[in-house]
């Protein structure tokens, strides 16, 4: 009897480990008897919220040149995800385990994915490497994916943004477009002598400039909010005061009149902050027709403050490596394939809107062509030595947690100085004090 | 003595373990895809600060490794009870698979270490058991959740939780916090059982122990009972032996000095007046005499020992001494140089008897296991020695024996010498006499 019942128990657990083997092994075998599969991670469209035509066309070229490359290696990726879904889809992919090996990563994502654990750092592989040399890149752009100590992504595209300037307007007032090396009383003088009322109702209808903001003017006037780690805040800091103060004279000269984006499309403004991407997308065909038609436009630099440069905030879109890809020598391979390949690099001068992250990319005869092809050739074209400048020493947002929910709060204090006429030095110090106890939480 | 109710309490934490170990594993598979479904993934990772790898590794990780332990645990109990290797063995593999399992679960439970140490306690013994309870209670609060995130990012099932409505919240939350303290119960209830147990099993060797030692106690005194019963039975027998000696003293020799007194008083009488009949009369007188003589010798004879009756000394003490070796674990060499020596009779009981008393002490008192006996001869003087390699006696009391040794000697204008610092030694010189004739 006893018998009987130790053979039933052995022939149990002989089942249940066989099964169980079974289930592993067959698992395993699934996994390994395909090809090599990379999963691309990539949204349609642009990351510069501007219409894109071209959007697979460098993916398709990079993963055909990646696959001619490597035989036996295929790259995946999954089409049509909008650029607004992006973000939730990859938190998907991120919660079920199936996060991309390769996958390009929004600037807002970026702090959290690399403080979730979900980014490989990637600095070992940068060493192990001996083609590769960091020192290609823009160092903001590369500062980009770095967090603490690490580097968590490499930068793909870089976007600076410029003053778009009303050519037509600016002449007809008696003015000559600015140097690149212009100032803030330059900008100043411009906006005074064109704010007026032209059609004689009492109400301005013609303004000096639309949107130029205090952190704008902070940032050409060399403050800096934050610092690195986002523990300590200056907002009290002299050039963040000078920079408030200026954004408040101008908006001074409206005479509390609000300035809005359809004055600035009907050409009645004169400067406008935008970015570099919006300037390629409307500077060429064929969206040059459908936006900005009636008048002759142009970009410069940020005028610069006394304490500071013509430079202005870079934004950079991002690419890195799972921390759990199964190969992540060959994910650095396809990651280097888009971000330092120099051919690749100079497709997003062609089919992007925004410039190459390889300073002997973005600084080439080759890029300034590019730019130059479909404009006209009576309009002055961006100069590329400019770019480099103001991509090289721009300003990079900083990302750590808080600092959205921070700059919400003073962003709506700062209205209130210029809407209410609050005290700026009191005003700054009650934000400094905010947000100190806010970073502190 | 395996106790049934042991094994069920081992049944049900295998079974709240299981539970326990598939609650996080079951939520996290099902919350994630609930997630997915609402497209909530990005909110929800904006609330938490680590997530887990694979919802589907960790479902099937977790469901391994309880199998392996299952199935650890029935081989250990019902194939391979008596197979120690085996048992200490599977115990190890629960210690390193409850690890892997926590390590899986990023240690959102770490109760799994109790079934792991209920085991390990259960077949530990003695203070092992107290060491093993203790060490699972600082593993188990090393691996707690909240001490470990401090410094590692380990994904938090209560984030999970928190994906639910207050409600469900409340009852996932009661219910997995319930198994979590009803495996700390059970583990508490299993070691107190296991500590009673202990107790019991001490309890009855302390009881043991007292029956021994009272036992012990009963042995020694009976002990001495029977040596005073031997004294008494020693003196009982001097005692016959004296009255036997009185008797035969009295029959013969006062039967016969009675007679001869009585024979001598008629010859007085006669002498002068039948000189004649005296004559006769002592002739009779003479033959009563020697009869008397011959009575005399036959008593003694009678109390003479019975080996010294039929052989020589030597041959006798060879006997007395293989007999003696038979009957104790003693070595006795004996060596006589003394070849041809006549002895009378007194002589031969005297060295006989020392010899014997000394062998019976050594073996007795000195616990020997070595007795050497020698009897040499210088010039007028017979040397006996009896040494042995027992224990010896430094401060030694006359007992009845040594004096009895000293008086017989002594009687034979001897001497006779007692050495205990080595061994002990009885060391006699007896004057040889010569053509001294008794009869």
């Amino acid at each position: 009897m006893k018998q009987i019942t130790k053979h039933s128990i052995l022939r149990f657990f002989a089942v249940l480990v066989f099964l169980w083997a079974l289930i592993l092994s067959g698992y395993n075998i699934c996994q390994h008897r395909n090809p090599i599969e990379l999963e691309l991670g990539m949204f349609a469209g642009s990351n510069w919220d501007v219409a894109n035509a071209n959007s697979y066309v460098i993916i398709d070229k990079v993963i055909a040149q990646f696959e001619e490359e490597h035989p036996g290696v295929k790259v995946h990726y999954t089409s049509g995800i909008r650029k607004s879904d992006y973000s939730e889809w990859y938190a998907q992919q991120v919660m079920k385990g199936r996060t991309p090996d390769v996958s390009m990563i929004l600037s807002d994502d970026f702090d959290q994915l690399v403080s979730l654990g979900v980014l490989e750092n990637l600095t070992e592989l940068m060493q192990k490497d001996m083609e590769f040399d960091a020192s290609e890149y823009y160092t903001t752009a590369l500062d980009a994916g770095k967090y603490k100590d690490g580097q968590y992504a490499m930068p793909y595209e870089t976007v600076p943004n410029l003053m778009f300037v009303n050519k037509s307007l600016l002449n007809h007032e008696g003015f000559l477009m600015p140097d690149s090396d212009w100032t803030w009383d330059d900008m100043y003088d411009i906006c005074k002598r064109v704010t007026k009322d032209q059609d004689g109702d009492g109400r301005l209808d013609q303004f000096g400039v639309y949107n130029f903001g205090w952190q704008e003017a902070a940032y050409s006037n060399g403050a800096q909010l934050y610092d690195e780690e986002g523990s300590e805040s200056n907002f009290t800091d002299q050039r963040v005061i000078d920079s408030v103060k200026y954004v408040k004279k101008l908006s001074d000269l409206n005479q509390g009149q609000n300035v809005s984006q359809d004055e600035f499309d009907a050409g009645n403004v004169v400067f406008m902050p935008l970015s570099f991407a919006n300037y390629r997308t409307y500077k060429t065909y064929p969206y040059k027709i459908k936006k900005y038609t009636t008048f002759k436009w142009e970009c410069v630099t940020m005028p610069s403050g006394p304490q500071g440069d013509n430079l202005s905030e870079v934004n950079t879109l991002l690419m890195g490596i799972s921390k759990e890809s199964r190969h992540k020598e060959l994910a650095w391979e396809l990651l280097k394939l888009f971000t330092y390949n120099k051919e690749i690099q100079m497709d997003i001068f062609r089919y992007s809107q925004g410039a190459s992250v390889i300073r002997s990319v973005t600084n080439s005869p080759r890029a300034e062509a590019i730019l130059s092809e479909d404009t006209d050739d009576r309009e002055q074209v961006i100069d590329t030595a400019l770019l480099d400048k103001i991509i090289e020493k721009g300003i990079i947002v900083p990302r750590f947690p808080k600092y959205h929910e921070t700059m919400v709060y003073a962003e709506g204090e700062m209205d209130k100085i210029l809407s209410d006429d609050k005290n700026v030095e009191s005003t700054l110090k009650t934000i400094q004090r905010n947000v100190t106890s806010l970073l502190a939480q | 003595m395996r106790d049934k109710r042991i094994l069920y309490i081992k049944h049900l934490m295998l079974l709240i373990n299981i539970v326990a170990n598939l609650t996080p594993a079951v939520l996290i598979y099902i919350t994630t895809s609930k997630i997915c479904n609402y497209y909530i993934a990005r909110s929800f990772m904006g609330r938490v600060t680590a997530l887990p790898q694979n919802p589907t590794t960790i479902f099937a990780g977790t469901a391994v490794l309880l199998t392996c332990l299952v199935i650890s645990f029935f081989l250990r109990e019902f194939l391979y009870t008596d197979q120690y290797q085996f048992i200490y063995g599977s115990l190890f593999f629960d210690f390193i698979t409850s690890f892997v399992l926590m390590y899986v679960l990023n240690f959102n439970y770490n109760g799994i270490l109790f079934w792991v140490f209920a085991n390990i306690i259960y077949y530990v013994h003695d203070k092992g058991k107290m060491v093993f309870m203790l060490l699972s209670i600082i593993i188990y609060v090393g691996t707690d959740f909240e001490f470990l995130s401090i410094n590692y990012s380990l994904f938090s099932i209560y984030d999970y939780m928190g994906y639910y409505d207050f409600n469900t919240q409340q009852y996932l939350l009661g219910i997995y916090n319930m198994l979590v303290s009803l495996n700390i119960i059970i583990f508490i209830l299993f070691c107190i059982y296991v500590i009673q147990e202990q107790q019991g099993i001490i309890e009855k060797v302390n009881s043991l122990y007292a029956q021994l030692s009272q036992k012990n106690n009963e042995l020694e005194n009976a002990n001495e009972e029977l040596k005073q019963y031997a004294d008494i039975k020693e003196k009982m027998g001097q005692t016959k032996e004296r009255n036997r000696l009185a008797r035969e003293i009295h029959d013969t020799l006062g039967h016969t000095l009675t007679g001869i007194s009585a024979g001598i008083d008629a010859c007085l009488t006669m002498i002068d007046s039948n000189p004649q009949v005296t004559k006769k009369q002592l002739e009779v007188i003479s033959k009563v005499t020697r009869d008397g003589i011959g009575e005399v010798r036959r008593s003694v004879t009678e109390l003479r020992p019975d080996a010294l009756d039929r052989l020589s000394l030597e041959s006798a003490v060879g006997n007395m001494i293989h007999d003696m070796t038979m009957v104790t674990k003693a070595e006795v060499l004996f060596t006589c140089d003394a070849e041809n020596l006549k002895f009378d009779e007194d002589e031969e009981n005297t060295i006989y008897r020392i010899i014997q008393e000394s062998i019976t002490n050594a073996v007795r008192h000195g616990k020997a296991t070595k007795i050497w006996v020698t009897i040499t001869r210088e010039d007028y003087e017979l040397h006996l020695k009896i040494q042995d390699n027992g224990e010896g006696c430094t401060d030694m009391k006359k007992g009845f024996g040594t004096r009895h040794m000293i008086e017989r000697i002594q009687m034979l204008h001897g001497t006779v010498n007692f050495k205990g610092d080595n061994g002990f030694l009885v060391d006699a010189v007896i004057p040889i006499r010569w053509g001294e004739e008794y009869d």
